[in-house]
């Protein structure tokens, strides 16, 4: 279906990204990392490949996200064993990959298996590993890497001296972009000798359901009061939630309207969050509510009284109608 | 606390356990028990794993064999976070204090341990429908068949019913004789006969549970007797008189939580431009508070070195403690909630629990009312 | 069954650190350490497993002399041996090189049927190194595992991905990081250990002890490196504006993208 290339022939230093299959679907977080990671390749003239490991072709559902994606080239392996992630296989497979094609750089996302997997890669191969990283930039010819670190107050800036540069970089950290031009696409083909085998043998699978509200962990918070003044407004939160990545929180009162369900209730009464960011939409912040929240690192008050609580110890303060203000926010956002 | 104790180094290890298992299995949870009127077992798991049962057991059954005081003390930090969690905690010694007291070698060997590990809750069950306040007037019977004795008979209001693995129960083992014709029993929560009821529907203390039990022909080896027969009033007595110093350390928790809560809030809510301690009406209620907190504290403390120092004429000062600090705790919660106005009254808020709470420790193990006249009596002995 | 080896780690009081705003190195005066938090789920496994299977519980742990009181809590906790891998030469080390170190020092307690560890550390946050250290000592590794038995000789991991949850089969040994989700219950100390623990110091371990290579150990062995650490401020503390819905907005997604919330 497309060239097959033999391990010994695949082309060497450049920087590589792994792109995490799973059910034929290629994971968005792989697409995402290849953004900063285009933009270094290109600085340092470098070509940028996206190595996938997967049971078969059949099943392969988004072809037009892997046509339009930002690598140059994409690499597949390609065998019946490697239909499930199993870290030992897979870090086999790799580390073959590293040794022939000898990267300058290796990148995975940081999903669980990104973060299971680089650092089995890179013990194997014995050079270091950034974790978590959110910011990537050249200088000097050299790769410097940026990520949030000691309970996210402090960024630390940091290189790595081994060759291939490896690190698992943040979720989220950077936003999909595309390519004008198709990557080219191979099959490496593995030597007739090379054992397909696994120590892990996986039992059993249950896809995950419904995913649990995450407030009392979540970075970002929307959060919104009676402001509002009604469950439909209050409902853009959600919408909002959705752009920024953040979880919807909600002042009491607003739940025992029947706006929301109570598990989103912030306060004494209900969870106790610490966001990077909270906002809070029409909340006047009664001491119930602010106990669960003061501790967030910025907080945003959106509120028409000047004088209220949650206005006193905001970071940031926007007098004016909070229904108005979300619905505008919201029509720009999405522009 | 403005008084400062000087507590020993284990002492001191024994308080922060107790801070740390407030903190981390309680404080969060406990409105949510008081609320839904729940029994949560983790907190309960968490005092047995860190032996904390063990503390009033003897070295040689596996516990600490430490004394009252610290059995207080544990009481008292653990009722700081919730009084209901406590109820369980205490009512467990209480129910253990009879095997400790009056239990036999083999009885001892074959509970204790089990106890101290936490293993094993005890429950004891003295009340019944008619027989509160008047206690002699209970129904309950034990009739002794060749090696087996068979109770017949009801208890209620029983923490720790349904929970407990060990029942300390007293019944008639011969009616004619009146208070002498009790006997203390050991029941296990397996034995024929014996079942659990109803579980009440309680003011405050709602994290633990008080339920009835019913004795229907039930049937249990005679070597389950405790001490001898005609001794069950002694043995009730005198674990009422070592157990009165824990309510009075749990009503020490509720009353320093229920100050500091209500502090917390005077000093920070503002009104007519100042925080409200500014106003002396407040402050000098927050200066009452400490004075009865201090007070009732150093009363339980040198109470309860009294009682190990190995005293024998515990029955007074033991009333004096619970009736005291019980009427401080109800007296404090009372205030705290009037200091913090609508927002005491919320139950978002604790002290409204605490006020709730505190309102049983004026009740159980005798009302205040018969520990006044206990103090009464014994006082003539003194004055004679 | 062999014994169980869990590694953990001191990490400083969340707030405790500060960044040396001259220097920009971190200013560790201050620091107060307290047990990893994600340590407590690895512990709490390990110590269910001693009781299931009647095995010993090892406790390891790399760095400076100054987690010993935080050892003596993880004995009172109920763990058997501890042992602290402590050397000046370890410090700096990245997680490649303190994989290393842990590596080696787990082989010379072989043989041994389980190494668990939490899923990362609070301070450092890479969760790598329970991988990377399998890797090193060439046995499978798992992560974020909520539960773990044993069945004809073999490990039995239910363990958490992000598309689902797997249970897996393995030959023992292997290295598991554990969910900090895996139990609603976690065990307290024994209030009879901690007055035991007084006496008991662990066994401290150093480079010689170990037969470690020295150019694999910390800063020298230690391929990334950080260049530069600062601290984010805040900028706009109580800022209250007014103005048209327009203006706020406008406002309010200047500060979301700086907050990097809107990526354009």
């Amino acid at each position: 279906m497309f060239e097959k290339i033999k391990l010994e022939d695949l082309s060497k230093e450049n920087i590589l990204a792994y792109g995490e299959f799973y059910k034929g679907e290629l994971n968005s977080s792989s697409l995402e990392i290849l953004s900063p990671l285009k933009e270094i390749a290109q600085t340092l003239n470098k070509k940028l490949i996206l190595v996938s490991l997967i049971g078969s072709l059949e099943n392969i559902k988004d072809w037009e996200e892997i046509k339009k994606s930002l690598a140059d080239e994409v690499w597949f392996v390609i065998n019946e064993e490697l239909k499930d992630f199993r870290e030992d296989l897979y870090t086999e497979v790799l580390v073959k990959i590293v040794k022939f094609s000898q990267p300058y750089g290796f990148f995975f996302p940081a999903t669980k298996i990104g973060m299971s997997l680089a650092p089995r890669v890179a013990g194997a191969l014995q050079v270091g590993l950034c974790a978590h990283v959110n910011n990537l930039e050249v200088k000097d010819n050299q790769i410097i890497m940026a990520r949030p670190t000691y309970g996210e107050n402090i960024i630390a800036k940091l290189i790595s001296k081994s060759i291939p540069i490896m690190a698992t970089i943040s979720l989220g950290a950077f936003g999909i972009k595309y390519g004008e031009k198709e990557p080219s696409i191979k099959e490496i083909i593995f030597p007739e000798d090379f054992v397909w085998k696994s120590k892990l043998k996986i039992r059993r699978f249950a896809p995950s359901k419904k995913k649990p509200t995450k407030l009392s962990t979540a970075k970002v918070i929307v959060a919104g009061g009676r402001g509002l003044k009604n469950k439909e407004t209050f409902q853009k939160l959600f919408e909002l939630a959705n752009l920024l990545g953040a979880e919807v929180g909600a002042t009491r009162p607003v739940c025992y309207e029947g706006w929301v369900e109570e598990e989103r209730m912030i306060g004494i009464s209900g969870v106790t969050v610490r966001p990077k960011v909270y906002i809070g939409f029409g909340i006047s912040g009664a001491l119930q509510h602010t106990v669960g929240m003061e501790n967030s690192e910025f907080i945003i008050a959106v509120n028409t009284d000047k004088e209220a609580p949650l206005v006193k110890i905001a970071n940031l303060a926007l007098i004016g109608d909070a229904g108005k203000i979300l619905e505008l926010l919201l029509k720009n956002l999405s522009k | 606390m403005m008084l400062k104790y000087p507590f020993t180094e284990e002492q001191n290890t024994l308080i922060d356990l107790v801070t740390q298992i407030g903190e981390e299995y309680i404080k969060p949870y406990a409105l949510k028990w008081d609320e839904e009127e729940t029994y949560d077992e983790r907190p309960i798991k968490a005092l047995a794993d860190a032996d904390l049962f063990g503390i009033i057991i003897p070295q040689e059954y596996g516990g600490l064999g430490w004394g009252s005081f610290e059995m207080c003390l544990a009481v008292e930090k653990l009722s700081y976070y919730c009084a209901g969690i406590t109820t369980i905690y205490a009512a467990s010694f209480l129910g253990s204090y009879p095997i400790i007291l009056f239990g036999n070698e083999e009885q001892k060997k074959k509970y204790l341990p089990e106890i101290a590990k936490g293993k094993k809750i005890c429950a004891f069950s003295l009340t019944e429908p008619q027989a509160g306040s008047d206690a002699f007037a209970i129904k309950t019977i034990a009739k002794k068949e060749k090696d087996y004795y068979i109770l017949n008979g009801m208890k209620h209001f029983i923490t720790n019913g349904g929970i407990a693995d060990i029942y300390i129960v007293i019944a008639m083992t011969d009616p004619a004789k009146g208070a002498r014709g009790a006997s203390a029993f050991i029941v296990e929560k397996n034995d024929p006969g014996f079942s659990v009821g109803k579980k009440e529907k309680k003011l405050g203390l709602r994290a633990s549970v008080t339920t009835e039990l019913f004795f229907n022909d039930c049937k249990i080896p005679k070597d389950r007797l405790l001490g001898k027969e005609g001794m069950g009033f002694i043995i009730a007595l005198k674990t009422l008189d070592f157990g009165r110093c824990g309510v009075g350390a749990q009503a020490l928790g509720i009353a320093q939580a229920a100050m500091e809560v209500s502090l917390k809030h005077a000093t920070s809510r503002i009104q007519f431009g100042q925080p409200i301690y500014n106003f002396q009406a407040v402050s000098h209620t927050f200066a009452e508070m400490a004075i009865k907190i201090e007070a009732a504290r150093a009363l339980v403390y040198n109470a309860t070195k009294y009682i190990d120092s190995g005293a024998k004429d515990i029955s007074g000062i033991s009333s004096i403690v619970k009736c005291f600090a019980s009427d401080v705790a109800m007296w404090v919660t009372e205030r705290a909630i009037q200091m913090m106005g609508g927002f005491g009254y919320m139950r978002d808020y604790p002290v409204q629990k605490y006020f709730r709470d505190a309102k049983c420790l004026q009740i159980y193990e005798g009302t205040n009312e018969i520990q006044r006249n206990i103090i009464a009596r014994e006082l003539i002995k003194y004055y004679k | 069954m062999e014994k169980i080896i869990v590694c953990i780690k001191g990490v400083p009081k969340p707030g405790s650190i500060k960044v040396d705003p001259e220097t920009h190195t971190l200013k560790r005066e201050n620091m107060e350490l307290i047990l990893n938090p994600n340590d407590r789920p690895a512990l709490e496994m390990a110590l269910r497993l001693k009781n299931t299977y009647n095995t010993e519980v090892v406790v390891i742990s790399m760095g400076p002399p100054n987690v010993i009181p935080l050892l003596k809590y993880i004995y009172a906790l109920g763990a058997d041996q501890i042992i602290l891998l402590s050397d000046r030469a370890f410090a700096g080390s990245d997680t490649l090189a303190t994989s290393y170190v842990l590596a080696k020092a787990i082989e010379k307690l072989s043989p041994f049927s389980l190494v668990l560890m939490g899923l990362k550390s609070i301070d450092g946050e890479t969760a790598q190194v329970p991988p990377e250290t399998a890797s090193l000592l060439g046995i499978p590794s798992l992560t974020n595992v909520k539960d773990l038995f044993m069945e004809r000789g073999k490990w039995i991991a239910i363990r958490e991905m992000d598309y689902g949850e797997e249970e897996i089969e393995v030959t023992p040994p292997i290295v598991a990081s554990v969910s900090p989700l895996a139990f609603d219950y976690i065990r307290p100390p024994s209030l009879k250990r901690l007055l035991e623990v007084k006496t008991k110091e662990p066994l401290i371990c150093q480079v010689k002890d170990l037969n470690l290579d020295p150019q694999r150990l910390g800063l020298q062995g230690s391929p990334t490196q950080v260049i530069e650490v600062f601290e984010k401020k805040i900028e706009t503390k109580g800022l209250v504006l007014e103005g048209s819905p327009e203006e706020l907005v406008e406002k309010l997604i200047e500060i979301l993208k700086d907050k990097g919330l809107i990526k354009f």
